[in-house]
Formats: C-alpha cells, structure tokens, sequence
C-alpha cells in the first residue's frame, strides 16, 4: 500500500484580471496517509479540494512544499476517478480501458474484463460511451481507475454529477469494490453524508485552502445512513462544519 | 534575418521590434512578407510565372496608361468601366430574383417541393457551363457576362433568403400567435430581422460567385473587359499581363467584400451571441452544413 | 416529385419558351449522353478527372492540416495565416486556374494544384476549429494515468481532429470538384472539363449539357457517398449527440 506525503503545500493562480490578485487555492497543507485507508477529503466549493488531487496526480505543480506518493520507496501507480466520466467518445468501452493499460494485449484485455463485470458491465466491451447511461458512463471511469491496480486511488467527487438514486448503489458497489481490494484511497467530495458512508478518516479543509479538521471514522462496514452511530457520526462532522462557518462569519464581522 | 533568429540575441527579444514581431500585427506583416518571398522563389523556378517585382510593374503600366514595350499601351480604365456595369447588373437582378425565390421557396413548403432538386441543379452547375451556353446562345457582347453572373449567383441568394425565413423557429409564430401580433408588427419585428443576415449572407456569395462569373463569360465571349483582356495577355503568351490581371481580379474582390460586404453582414447578424467559431465566422460560406444538405433542407 | 419538376420544368422551357436548338430537351441530351456513354472513353474521362480531383485532396490534407494545427495551437500562427486562409474563400475560381496553368502549362498537374489550392483552406480552417475544441479534461485525465505525449496524440488529438478535416474535405468537393472541371476547360488534354471545352469548340449545346449532367450527377453521387462514409466512420458522435 501506497504512502502519500503532502508538506507545507501551498497553490496560487496567477490573477484572473491584470491588476487582480493572484488566487490562493491551497495554503500550507500538510498531512499524511498510508496503508489500507480510505480518506475524504471535505469541503465547501472553491477550498482547493480538486487543485489538491491534480496536484497529487501529476497534472499541476505546487507552487511550494512537496507532495510525494511512493510505494516501498519506489514511484506509486495512481488511478483516477473524475467527476465526469472522461472517456475517449470515439473508442469503445474496451478501447477506453486499454488505452490506460500498460499489460500486453491479451492480459490487458482480460484484465479489463475482470472489472469490467465488477461493475456489471460485461456485456458493454464493444459499445461507445455515447451508447451508454451516466451512470454506466461512471461505472466505466470506476472500471478503469481500478484496472491499473493503482496503489493509489484518486476519486474526484466521482458521484456529484449523477442522480441521487444511481448515486446511492454506485455508493454501494464503491464499497464492496473497496473492501475486496484495500487500496489508498483519496476521496473528495462535499457530501458529508458520502464521506461518513465510505471513508476511515475525513479530512475538513476551510475556506482558503487550509486543514479545518481531521477525523477517524469506526464504524463498521457497510454502513447504513438509517444506523443511528452513523447519523450521530454525521451530525458531529456537519457541527464542525457549522462552527467553521460561524468563526469564517465572526472573522469577516 | 527571420525573427525567430533575432530574437535569440540577449536583450532582443524583449525589445520593441522583438515583440512587435511577435504581435499579431506582426505575424500578419510577416506573413504577407513571407507570401512575397515564396513568389518570389517559384517565379524563379518556374520559367512561365513572373516575378512579383515584375509584375507589379505591369499592373503600373497598365492602370497608368504606360507603356508595354510593344504597340499596345496599357489599359485599364476601359476594360474595368466595361465590366463594372455588367456586373452590377447582373448582380442586382439576380439579388432580386434570389430573394423571391428564396422567399417563396421558405414559406411555402409545396414551392419547396418543387424547386429544391431544380435549385440543387443551378446551385452544383459551375459557371463555366452558364459563360459557355450563353456565348452559344447570344454570341460575343454584352449579354453573355450578364446573364452568367444571374444565372450562377441568383441560386445562391436564394438558397440563403429560403434558410433565413425557415430560421424563424415555430415556436416565435406560435408565440406571436398567442399574443395575436398584427401580421405588419410581425413581419417587421420577427419575419425581417430574422432573414436580414441571411439576406447580406447571400449578396456576399452573389458578389463572389458572379464576379468570377462574370470573368469567365468575359474570358470566352467578350470583345473588352477585363476577363477579356486577360485572355488577350494569355493569348499572347506574356504571362506578366495574365498573373497581373489575376492580382487585380483578386485585390478588386478583398477590397469589396472586406470593406463593404463583410462588415454589413457582421453587422446584420450582430444578435447572435456566439457563432460556432470566429475563423468561420468570418469566412461565412464554410458554415453551411454540407453542399446537399444546404439544398436539400433548404 | 422535386426531381419529376426538374424535368418537367426543364422539357417545358425547352419546347415552349426557347426552342430545341436554344436548349435541347432532356429527350434530347438523353439520347446525347447514350452516344457519348457508346463512345466508351467518358469513364476514362471521369476517372482521370476524379483521380485528380483525388490528389489534389490529398496534397490539400497533407498540407492544410499541420496549418490547421499549427494555427489551432499558437496565436501566432492564427495571425500568421489568418489573412490567407479567409481571403481564399472569396478568390474567383478563374484566378486557380489561371494560377494553375501558369505554373504547369496544360498538364495533368494544372488541376491537381487547382484543387489543392482551393481546398486547403477550408481543411486547415476546420483542423484549427477542431483543435480549439478538444476536450482538455480528457488530456488531463491522459496525463492522470500516466500516458506519454505520443498515446494523447494519437488517441486524442487525431481522433478529435479527423471528423473536423474530413468535414472540410467534404464541405469543399463541390467547389473543388467544379475548379478542376475549370482548370481542364481552360488547359488540359483530357478530363471532364476537356470534354465540355470540345463540345463548346463544337458549338454543341446538348453535348454541353449531356457532359455537364453527367459532371453533376457524380457530384451529388459522391457528395452523398461522402456523407454516408463520413457517418460511419465516426459514428460514435452521433451516439454522443443523442446523450
């Protein structure tokens, strides 16, 4: 299992306008994570929580502080979930999973069948994404991001985009997927109900881009939104978040 | 020196020039520059095509009168005063024929049954065979190049009038229905706006199309013009006359649609917030879904 | 019923308005086609114009869709053929076959240039709009899963390119189609433009029409080919439409 070590990471943006400010996404973020976790990281809109996973990913660079991911001392495989499905439109279901395979041909191939009917899509190899429902759309993105074996899971609130009804058993399957395989997961999303339903510890992060909070969940898993430990645990994190708000109103005034 | 050479030397690049070269405007120059200098390499390689030096001399000499080393002294004026008036004649008429058709054709769906495979027709018929069967039907003159540019530009107006009055979505009529708009109110307010860019749409390809229609019939059945004397220059074998004359042909037509046609269109069609994309925008004739489908679905 | 018009309109103007030697009926050019289609070298005369038409597409793509390129990533480079690229829509077909002959005297290589010149344009402008367009999510996520720069190119940049390009192959037959005719009208030894000039020289009016049917009939045969290819070839797009 992967380790991920994030040290006094700070982003900024240039200014959108000339004489505008540059924008501060992330300040001074550290935290650490390893084995097998499943961490949320929460939040409001606009705190820095996807800058934070493209940074982990490779696709942005910190301004400053480091961010490493290693596994047994060596680079870590990562997989990606995003909030749409980013599919290539013009290659099938299979194509889509081969092109981020690094397997020969016929491995590949059966590699990606294997998840592929864990999503319930094995009948879906040779049909475009086009052809297919949101939902199965984002089954697919789930597909692929477990296909690599990564030992490490990025998850870019995977499930906003969806109806509520698919949400909720793409939620459960999510789990199952997770308990069979323990990978390091790192989820964001701004669903405090989600990351109380699937994740070991959660991580609140504020307005500005700093560490609001940090917390490990133990309840047993599956969780149940209708278990009252589990509706006490959300209520307790959704309390936080008020006083954040409440401190974030007092500063301003 | 190119700019991507000078701008390597320490300080340049950042200097004024540097970065006027790298500016848009100075892609711009550089590119006409560069267009030059390519003309100028296959006028060197290729025995038949003149230098631009060479032929910029031509175009003096012929639009001041001057003198070609031979008997004929240059002339310009004439020809060109005996093009314009077929042209925008023949355009003016065709204007007006293309937009009754055109609007005939958009409001009444049995006219449109009728005519869109004939339209489909005159729209694939290139000009050539227009100049060629008028010339076989009125001999040399004037009515060739006239009825050339009618026949080949007025499909094309009227292929845009019929899409503009088809634009107008049922669900304004249906709107105006509702709310019992007087049929005036109507047409002024909802009918005319609607086709006004169309309209401008289609007099630009009129312009573009009957120009070269009016070229080609002068070309094959005149006895002056400027198609003719291009032909005259061709025939001669002195091909400086000949790429002289294609420069005018092409500066005339940049000067009236990029002053006058481009900017009325732009302008008619100013409502829209976003056309699909700038470049084409622009260019307006590739924006048309597919030869057929423009004729077809009309 | 459009086409049943066509001729109706056609065998009325012939016989009523005009006369059968102003403007033979379609019985006439009917007939006229027959005798050219027993003469058996009109395929010889299509294939060779369709062959050139062909090759000029291809020189067309080779370069038109780097410009396109060149221009849908740099600023620069918009700029640099920003002028060329729009003002070639508006050039008169006579100055490509000017230019043509010109360059290559009357050859096979006259056309092909024409058509090259005429359609490049309109391929690099669409490459361009295609480029803007692409998806950056889907090169992020590319980068996400580690995929080295020639994979995005390859099964991202192409494929998002391709519809665009052969768009504008397709947007621009018609006119390409009709500039090479022009450019064997005014000089070439062969060809479908080569055929009409000598029914022209013949003062054939319904040898004129007879080729100029013929000439249109394969447009609109391959314009609607092209349509029909063009849809199966990205077929994924029209799924994606419906979504």
């Amino acid at each position: 299992m992967a380790t991920l070590q994030i040290e006094k990471l700070t982003k900024t943006f240039p200014p959108h306008s000339k004489d505008g400010r540059p924008v501060r996404a992330i300040q001074d973020i550290s935290f650490a994570m390893s084995g097998q976790v499943f961490v949320s990281l929460v939040g409001p809109s606009g705190c820095g929580k996807s800058t934070l996973l493209n940074i982990v990913s490779g696709v942005d660079s910190p301004s400053t502080g480091t961010v490493t991911v290693t596994q047994d001392g060596k680079k870590a495989r990562l997989g990606y979930v995003f909030q749409d499905s980013r599919l290539l439109p013009w290659r099938t279901v299979m194509q889509n999973m081969l092109y981020v395979s690094d397997l020969p041909e016929e491995e590949g191939r059966a590699n990606a069948s294997k998840y592929l009917e864990m999503v319930g899509l094995g009948h879906a190899h040779d049909m475009y994404p086009g052809q297919l429902s949101g939902g199965m759309q984002q089954r697919v993105g789930i597909a692929r991001a477990f296909s690599v074996s990564p030992d490490l899971l990025l998850m870019d609130e995977p499930f906003s985009h969806l109806d509520a009804i698919t949400a909720r058993s793409l939620r459960e399957e999510l789990q199952v997927m997770w308990n069979a395989t323990k990978k390091t997961v790192l989820f964001v999303t701004h669903d405090v109900m989600e990351a109380v339903q699937l994740s070991n510890r959660i991580i609140t992060l504020a307005h500005g881009g700093t560490v609001f909070d940090d917390t490990t969940i133990e309840l047993p898993f599956p969780r149940k939104a209708s278990d009252p430990e589990f509706a006490a645990q959300q209520a307790e994190i959704l309390g936080r978040f008020e006083t954040m708000e409440l401190e974030r109103t007092a500063a301003k005034g | 020196m190119s700019a991507a050479t000078m701008s390597r030397q320490p300080g340049f690049a950042n200097s004024s020039i540097g970065r006027a070269l790298r500016s848009s405007w100075g892609a711009r120059v550089t590119s006409y520059f560069a267009f030059v200098v390519a003309w100028q390499i296959v006028g060197a390689s290729f025995f038949r095509v003149p230098t631009p030096w060479e032929t910029l001399d031509f175009i003096w000499r012929e639009v001041s009168g001057g003198d070609h080393g031979g008997v004929r002294p240059g002339q310009f004026w004439e020809h060109f005063s005996a093009t314009v008036p077929r042209f925008a004649i023949g355009i003016s008429v065709a204007f007006v024929i293309g937009v009754v058709v055109g609007l005939l054709i958009g409001s009444f769906s049995f006219v449109r049954a009728l005519l869109s495979d004939v339209l489909l027709v005159f729209l694939a018929l290139p000009a050539i065979i227009w100049a060629f069967l008028t010339v076989m039907w009125f001999g040399l003159g004037w009515e060739a190049p006239v009825y050339t540019v009618i026949l080949s530009a007025a499909p094309f107006v009227a292929v845009n009038v019929a899409q503009g009055v088809r634009a107008v979505s049922p669900e304004l009529r249906r709107m105006s229905d509702a709310f019992g708009v007087p049929r005036n109110r109507r047409i002024r307010s909802m009918l005319l706006p609607a086709i006004t860019g169309y309209l401008f749409t289609g007099l630009r390809f009129a312009v573009i199309i009957g120009w070269n229609a009016v070229l080609l019939a002068e070309w094959f059945g005149a006895v002056d013009g400027v198609g003719w004397r291009a032909r005259l220059w061709y025939d001669a074998a002195r091909y400086k006359g000949f790429v002289g004359w294609a420069i005018i042909f092409i500066v005339f037509i940049f000067l009236l649609d990029g002053l006058v046609l481009s900017p009325l269109q732009r302008r008619a069609f100013r409502w829209r917030a976003s056309p699909s994309s700038d470049l084409k925008a622009e260019v307006g004739a590739v924006d048309t879904e597919s030869f057929t489908n423009t004729a077809i679905g009309l | 019923m459009g086409w049943a018009a066509f001729f109706g309109i056609w065998a009325f103007v012939s016989a009523v308005i005009l006369d059968e030697f102003t403007l033979p009926g379609p019985l006439k050019v009917w007939n006229e086609i027959l005798e050219i289609v027993r003469g058996g070298s009109w395929a010889d005369d299509f294939l060779i114009s369709i062959s050139k038409t062909f090759m000029g597409f291809m020189i067309a793509l080779i370069v038109g869709v780097p410009v396109g390129y060149m221009m849908g990533r740099a600023g620069y480079w918009k700029a640099f053929f920003h002028d060329g690229v729009v003002g070639a829509g508006s050039i008169p077909g006579i100055v490509y076959a000017i230019i043509a002959l010109v360059i290559f005297g009357i050859g096979f290589q006259g056309p092909i240039l024409a058509v090259g010149l005429i359609s490049m344009p309109f391929i690099a402008l669409n490459v361009a709009e295609g480029l803007e367009g692409v998806d950056r999510d889907l090169l992020s996520m590319s980068t996400a899963f580690g995929r080295s720069d020639r994979q995005a190119l390859r099964h991202i940049l192409i494929p998002s390119i391709m519809p665009f390009a052969f768009a504008g192959v397709r947007l621009s037959f018609a006119i390409a189609w009709k500039v090479e005719a022009l450019t064997e009208v005014f000089g070439s030894s062969n060809g479908v433009g080569f055929q009409i000039r000598f029914a022209f020289q013949g003062f054939s009016i319904a040898g004129v029409l007879a080729w100029t049917l013929m000439f249109i009939a394969l447009l609109l045969l391959i314009e609607r080919g092209l349509a029909i290819v063009e849809r199966w070839l990205f077929r994924w797009r029209t799924w994606e439409q419906a979504a």
